[in-house]
């Protein structure tokens, strides 16, 4: 689903690359943690697989396609296949709960009558059906993570990307929306977190990659957070 | 592509930054009105070029019958307008020459002074007392002594009037007002544009956060610009209306109420030449507020 094939990222100026030949195969329907110190990689990698940015050298490839040779006109598409979840939430604080995930809807093209069917049956799954006409700022940061997460599955995608998704969480709250990506990906959908959470990881034991100084340095099948190398 | 949230967004955007924008439309509506005045000064130079003959042409009459002018004691003959032509051909300060029919002579003058003085018994002449015109064309509008003198030598020449004398002082009003026209219009379409970059630049902050969750979840870069288009297209169209008002009113009124009336010897524009102005002004607008526009979406929104 999601595969790395020696990829370098550097930046102009001095320094190290922000990814040094970085590898990873992410398989359809797994659920992987991407931790690491600040700094190490996580999030040019996540930017490399929204094709926000191009690799210096190697290749990304998402859902089959390398998307680094991807014409621009296509990299929407692509994108509609893919969630994205973030620390800040990123939430339209004029629109209601209901208003911000049929945005991502009605931006993309849908019909009304897709809007109507899909957003209520996103809420309920997130949780939020009855928090349907609140403002973002009466939710609490769990429930607009909540949204955001809505948001982000609303139109189906085949992978959900979060990065720190948990970082404005108390860890009760943070707890409750991992499993609620659990729950995500227990449906199908493909899910990779970048986290510095250690809690979460090591409660979660999942597939851990870390990353450290634009390198991997480890990939385990169920890992913990602090595992020394 | 869901048409209400893109009017919806187009109506946002105009009134977030209404100001903005009204400053855009005015300053876009004083460019153009004087792009379309020095677009039509151009026209009436060509019209006034037309009538009285550019500043490189010179006009030579012939001798009539019973001529009054003491050069022309009998009507040009044959032999002398034969003498006449061969001067022309043969002086190096001729690039083109032509000869107007008398008829054709009689209509000119009949436009110039005003048909109504020619008509009846009284009419001070007619047809025929009119002198044969040649009009020649110099190849340098200062250089024409040469053919002057041989031409004046010539029996059955009655007058050489280089053009210059007439229409040089028009021509340089016109093309005083022309220029000032252009210069001002020139920086002000430079402030338009630069009120345009800026008023981009505001939305795309203003709206980075919307335009950001719209990137995510791949929405296409036409979905996305579209509203800034059309809020470009929308400021283009109201600076363009307010122009065509300003120089229909300066046609209607300046030109054809007032100038034409009083100045006879001259055609004046009219509303042909208003209609072709505002074609060019109508196509000048938009691209003057899109062009910047698409630049602009393309670096601020990453499209």
């Amino acid at each position: 689903m999601i595969r790395f094939e020696k990829v370098t990222k550097s930046y102009p100026g001095p320094g190290k690359p922000a990814l040094d030949k970085v590898s990873i195969n992410v398989d359809k329907g797994e659920f992987v943690f991407l931790v690491g110190a600040s700094g190490s990689g996580k999030s040019t990698t996540l930017r490399l697989m929204l094709r926000e940015d191009r690799p210096t050298s190697g290749r990304v490839y998402v859902a089959g396609k390398e998307i680094n040779r991807l014409a621009t006109w296509k990299v929407p598409r692509l994108r509609r296949q893919m969630g994205t979840v973030f620390q800040d939430f990123r939430l339209l604080q004029t629109k209601t709960v209901r208003d911000n995930v049929a945005f991502a809807m009605q931006v993309t093209g849908r019909s009304n009558r897709d809007i109507r069917k899909r957003v209520p049956a996103t809420l309920e799954l997130v949780g939020l059906a009855d928090k349907a006409a609140r403002l973002p700022h009466e939710l609490s940061g769990g429930e607009q993570q909540r949204v955001a997460i809505a948001r982000a599955m609303v139109n189906e995608p085949m992978i959900l990307v979060a990065d720190e998704p948990t970082g404005n969480l108390d860890p009760a709250t943070s707890v409750d929306t991992v499993r609620l990506l659990e729950e995500i990906n227990a449906n199908g959908t493909t899910v990779l977190m970048a986290t510095h959470d250690h809690g979460i990881v090591d409660q979660m034991r999942k597939r851990v990659i870390e990353l450290e100084h634009g390198k991997v340095v480890r990939d385990e099948a169920t890992g913990v957070y602090g595992f020394s190398h | 592509m869901p048409l209400r949230h893109v009017l919806s967004n187009l109506r946002q955007g105009l009134r977030r930054h209404l100001s903005m924008h009204v400053a855009v439309v005015l300053t876009l509506f004083v460019s153009l009105s004087l792009a379309g005045v020095g677009l039509m000064l151009t026209k009436q130079a060509d019209l006034t070029a037309d009538e009285l003959g550019t500043e490189l042409q010179v006009q030579v009459t012939l001798c009539v019958p019973d001529d009054r002018n003491p050069r022309c004691p009998t009507e040009v003959t044959d032999a002398q307008r034969a003498a006449i032509d061969q001067v022309i051909d043969d002086s190096p300060e001729v690039a083109s020459w032509y000869e107007e029919s008398k008829e054709e002579s009689f209509d000119r003058i009949k436009r110039q002074f005003g048909e109504e003085q020619f008509e009846g018994p009284d009419a001070p002449f007619t047809v025929d007392d009119v002198p044969q015109t040649l009009w020649i064309t110099l190849k340098d509008a200062e250089d024409y002594d040469g053919l002057q003198s041989a031409l004046l030598f010539q029996d059955g020449v009655r007058d050489f009037v280089p053009a210059q004398d007439i229409v040089g002082p028009i021509f340089t009003i016109i093309d005083a007002l022309k220029y000032a026209a252009w210069g001002a219009a020139g920086v002000l379409v430079l402030a338009a544009v630069l009120l345009v970059f800026n008023t981009i630049r505001l939305t795309a902050l203003a709206r980075r956060k919307e335009i950001e969750i719209m990137r995510l979840v791949g929405a296409s870069r036409v979905f996305i610009g579209l509203p800034f288009v059309l809020e470009a297209l929308v400021v283009a169209a109201l600076g363009v209306g307010l122009a065509a008002g300003a120089l229909a009113a300066f046609t209607k009124f300046a030109v054809i109420d007032w100038l034409s009336p009083r100045l006879t010897a001259i055609p004046f524009v009219g509303w042909t030449d208003y209609t072709d102005t505002l074609v060019l002004l109508a196509i000048a607008g938009p691209v003057l507020t899109v062009v910047p526009t698409l630049l602009l979406t393309r670096k601020y929104l990453r499209l």
